[in-house]
């Protein structure tokens, strides 16, 4: 009986997370939803007040680095060590002080360029599971969203063969007023529409479902197929020529850096004459703009409207909100707005902001993945795991490593869960929409959306 | 407020409380007593009246401190309101206000009794006696917890409403899992106190009551004379335990872990033991005359000072007899009470250790008025919430002390009997002096006085706050203060 409490289910990992910042406390929050024992460690009593008043955790006050603290807090039987704090000298000496006494798993976040270089040597040298780079998701993420700047949202499956698109179908669009089951027969059926948001409510819809203006829309296709599809519908797939980027900080570097590798032409805008000096040296191929970035003729002089994308990264939430609306206000650019801190996503998705980008969510959606993976039982590993639909549902990549009661039967045999779709099927390369005749096999890597949450491993998908 | 959920949990409360009544009508099962057929329908009453409260759980199951507290005061009024009606129904306390502070004295863990004869109780209702001791030590809300999944991290506010000390840390950091750590420490303790008992030849109901008397540190003895009449053996087991039960519960936690070192370094248990064993030697070498027995002297008076300072309030001897000087440690032992996290009641060995602290750093800063010292424990710092909350504390707990004595002066039974009486009653002991002492009883008291001992019961218990939040008017304004109407 004590040992049960002592030792609790295999189920529920033991997690250390060092540093409560924004990422720390997404982390907090959905790692801890999730049913794991987690302790935090945070120099800061009052945001310790604050988490132990919200979450069902351990707090502890100390420098994660310091060798009693991390005694104290048991790092010798944890499976999972996470350092996010917002130093990465600190992270990496955290990650690296808890690795001398203990077997966990270690993550560490780096952002700055200097180690970013040398992420890979690091990891292996240090013995780490994972070094994660927000900066640089997030950066990656804007890019995907600026080579088809008609989507929301871009993510990639399968190692980028399989991408899933959001988008919001426009007034007049030949996709409103058509059911999903026609749109298979007149104009494609190599996509997979997983999932519709319609007025807050999100749905994963069946053949009968009528498509109308303003839904967003996720759907899941091959990488050609989708812009064959989107061509299809009249949608522009063409990516950006351009791209006006405010503020020079990290993010700034690693989305220009990204953009100009792909051909974008890229303008900068930064307020502080050193940092622009220094961009300039970083980034030859940008042009660097030294322009007061708060001031209506600043941008608007530094040609915003002759720009097809406009990307705001100040570091200061309401800046870059202000300055999306601004430039919506005054050009046809594509807009992307970057939320670091602020909270109140049912305002900010009322707000005409065009894409949104989450750093802390980006983050954590990684390590989430990996701690589920570390839950999972081997049968099935996870690949990839998004939140979509403001974290209503969750699209997740298995790679099925084993047999288990999901792998080798014909899909329409499956006693599936509701709410649930098998989204595509890989097999060796090849991106499979599957039908009821289509099986899982060994070796495959299975995508499924679900507004389900907490899926460690493919026989999930079963009643 | 949240009075759906606040409604909910209470409903929750009593089919539990109903739960813990089938215990009593077993035993009147067991004992063939009539009585017990009182017990299974009051069980049975309340456990659909809990089902009707909270059959539907509430969409919003937020709690903040305030309902943390609200709860918390309710459900122990309500529990004893309950729980005092088997003794009214059953005839044996024919008074309801009677029944109703016997109650409260359950399970508050004070054992301060209105029966002149606790021998003349019946099998069944003895045992819910000395049960609501036992429930009342850890805490209904606690085991609530441990039982009730219930997520969210806003359930804190349960615990930190309900358990003695200054500030609550988990065990664990699952809420649920440190709730059932508790109870199985708990539990074991008094099991293995049980069997220590019955090897001494005690009957075993009256091991069982006993230990329920002890392992909440309550008081109620199932003998006329407490527990003068029994071996030395008996009065060693009972002594050892009642210490076991004033410890700091995360002191067994970490023993389980074996985090000895780290155990036996907490400061407050070491204090803790240093009192007992200090004030022991201090009683024996005065009141040695007394007995004039080495032996059992030094028995008595660890007796004496365990039950004192754990708060349970068992007598060996009647220390109303004693010789001054011991009287007046006893009295100091009462405020000073258990360690924090411990089933015992009083100001706790920990606050006092901060107050000392503060003192020495008050002291310091007269000769060094720009010096700048930080208190800490157990090698951390105390943050400076946590020394503000025991000063606030302790002001409270004087002001409420002083309020209550004035009112039960209005009985006229001496200063020394009022003073103690109230002494004994928000400190969660029992027996105080003269005309509450140890072969006394509360019967004597007017209702007036008796209704302030019981608010006192309770505050003590429930650590003043949640009971006074009961009386702030902000508490049932229902829009939050900084809504204002928009013209």
């Amino acid at each position: 009986m004590f040992s049960k409490l002592v030792h609790p289910t295999t189920k529920s990992l033991k997690i250390i997370i060092v540093g409560n910042g924004k990422v720390g406390h997404t982390l907090t929050e959905q790692l801890s939803k999730e049913g794991n024992n987690i302790t935090v460690i945070e120099k800061d009593a009052s945001v310790i007040a604050d988490l132990d008043a919200q979450f069902d955790i351990i707090t502890i006050k100390g420098n994660g680095a310091s060798y009693n603290t991390l005694k104290e807090a048991g790092v010798e039987d944890a499976d999972l060590f996470i350092a996010v704090t917002g130093s990465d000298e600190l992270n990496l000496l955290c990650c690296t002080i808890a690795k001398q006494f203990s077997k966990c798993a270690a993550i560490a976040r780096v952002r700055t360029p200097d180690y970013s270089q040398e992420v890979a040597y690091l990891r292996d040298k240090l013995g780490l599971a994972m070094i994660i780079n927000p900066e640089l998701e997030s950066a990656r993420e804007m890019a995907r969203i600026l080579y088809l700047p008609t989507a929301l949202q871009v993510n990639t499956f399968a190692h980028g063969q399989a991408e899933m698109i959001k988008f919001k179908i426009p007034e007049g669009n030949i996709l409103d007023d058509m059911t999903i089951a026609n749109l298979g027969k007149h104009v494609t059926h190599n996509i997979l529409i997983c999932g519709i948001e319609r007025a807050g409510e999100v749905v994963i819809p069946s053949g009968a479902f009528v498509l109308k203006a303003d839904d967003i829309l996720y759907f899941v296709a091959k990488r050609d197929e989708a812009r064959k599809f989107l061509k299809n519908i009249h949608i522009f797939t063409k990516q950006v020529k351009n791209t006006m980027i405010v503020g020079g900080g990290l993010s700034t570097y690693y989305l220009a850096n990204e953009l100009l590798h792909t051909g974008i032409d890229v303008h900068i805008l930064e307020s502080s004459f050193e940092r622009c000096n220094e961009l300039s040296t970083l980034l030859p191929d940008a042009v660097v703009i030294n322009s007061d970035v708060s001031s209506q003729e600043g941008l608007l002089g530094a040609g915003l409207k002759d720009m097809e994308a406009f990307v705001p990264l100040t570091g200061i939430d309401e800046e870059n909100i202000l300055l999306t609306l601004f430039a919506k206000k005054v050009s046809k650019a594509k807009v992307i707005t970057k939320i670091n801190r602020i909270n109140f996503s049912d305002v900010i998705s009322d707000l005409d902001l065009g894409s949104v980008v989450y750093p802390k969510l980006i983050t954590s959606e990684a390590i989430i993945a990996y701690a589920r993976a570390l839950r999972a039982s081997r049968s099935s590993e996870i690949e990839t795991l998004y939140h979509i639909f403001d974290s209503k549902a969750e699209a997740i990549e298995f790679r099925i490593t084993e047999a288990s009661p999901a792998v080798g039967k014909e899909l329409k045999d499956l006693q599936l869960k509701k709410d649930l779709l098998i989204a595509f099927i890989n097999r060796k390369g090849k991106i499979i929409i599957p039908s009821g005749s289509d099986t899982i096999e060994i070796g495959d890597t299975v995508m499924i959306v679900t507004t389900h949450t907490g899926f460690t491993e493919i026989r999930d998908i079963l009643r | 407020m949240n009075a759906s959920m606040i409604i909910y949990i209470l409903g929750h409360v009593l089919r539990i409380e109903g739960i813990f009544m089938l215990m009593p009508a077993l035993m009147g099962l067991i004992y063939q007593e009539k009585n017990g057929w009182v017990f299974l329908f009051m069980a049975a009453g309340l456990f659909l009246l809990g089902f009707l409260l909270s059959f539907k759980k509430p969409k919003n199951t937020t709690i903040y401190l305030k309902e943390g507290c609200v709860i918390t005061a309710l459900s122990w009024i309500m529990m004893s309101f309950f729980g005092c009606l088997p003794f009214y129904i059953t005839k044996e306390i024919p008074s309801l206000l009677d029944a109703f502070f016997e109650t409260v004295s359950g399970f508050t863990t004070t054992g301060a009794s209105i029966l002149p004869d606790p021998e003349a109780l019946c099998h069944a209702t003895q045992f819910w006696r000395c049960f609501t001791h036992w429930v009342g030590g850890m805490g209904v809300l606690v085991f609530l917890l441990a039982i009730i999944p219930m997520s969210g991290g806003s359930n804190i506010n349960l615990m930190r409403a309900e358990s003695p000390g200054p500030s609550v840390g988990k065990l664990v950091p699952k809420m649920r899992q440190t709730a059932a750590l508790l109870y199985l420490i708990y539990f074991f303790l008094t099991i293995l106190e049980v069997f220590f008992l019955v090897l001494g030849k005690m009957p075993v109901f009256d091991s069982v009551c006993t230990s329920f008397a002890t392992a909440g540190t309550g008081g109620f003895g199932v003998y006329r004379n407490s527990f003068a009449g029994q071996s030395d053996y008996l009065q060693w087991v009972v002594t050892i335990f009642m210490i076991f039960f004033g410890v700091n519960f995360n002191f067994y936690f970490l023993l389980l872990y074996r985090y000895f070192k780290k155990a036996f370094k907490m400061s407050e248990v070491r204090a803790y033991l240093f009192i007992i064993l200090g004030t022991t030697l201090l009683i024996s070498a005065n009141s040695f005359q007394l007995f004039n027995d080495l032996p059992d002297t030094f028995r008595h008076a660890a007796f004496q000072v365990a039950s004192i300072i754990t708060t349970t309030g068992f007598a060996s001897n009647d220390f109303n007899l004693w010789p001054e000087p011991s009287k007046v440690l006893l009295v100091v032992l009462m405020f000073v009470g258990a360690c924090a996290g411990s089933t015992g009641g009083g100001i706790k060995v920990s606050r006092f250790m901060i107050l000392i602290k503060s003192i020495k750093k008050e002291l310091q800063s007269y000769v060094h008025p720009k010096s700048v010292s930080k208190l800490s424990m157990d090698g951390s710092p105390i943050e400076h919430e946590v020394v503000r909350s025991v000063n606030v504390f302790f002001i409270t707990f004087m002001i409420l002390f002083t309020a209550s004595v004035f009112f039960v002066s209005f009985d006229n039974k001496g200063m020394i009997t009022s003073f103690t009486a109230v002494a004994a009653t928000i400190n969660n002991i029992g027996p105080g002096l003269e005309l509450v002492g140890p072969t006394q009883n509360y019967a004597g008291f007017s209702p007036l006085a008796k209704i302030v001992l019981c608010f006192d019961m309770l505050a003590g218990r429930l650590e003043l706050f949640p009971m006074l939040m009961l009386f702030n008017p902000k508490l049932y304004h229902t829009k939050p203060f900084y809504t204002h109407k928009i013209k």
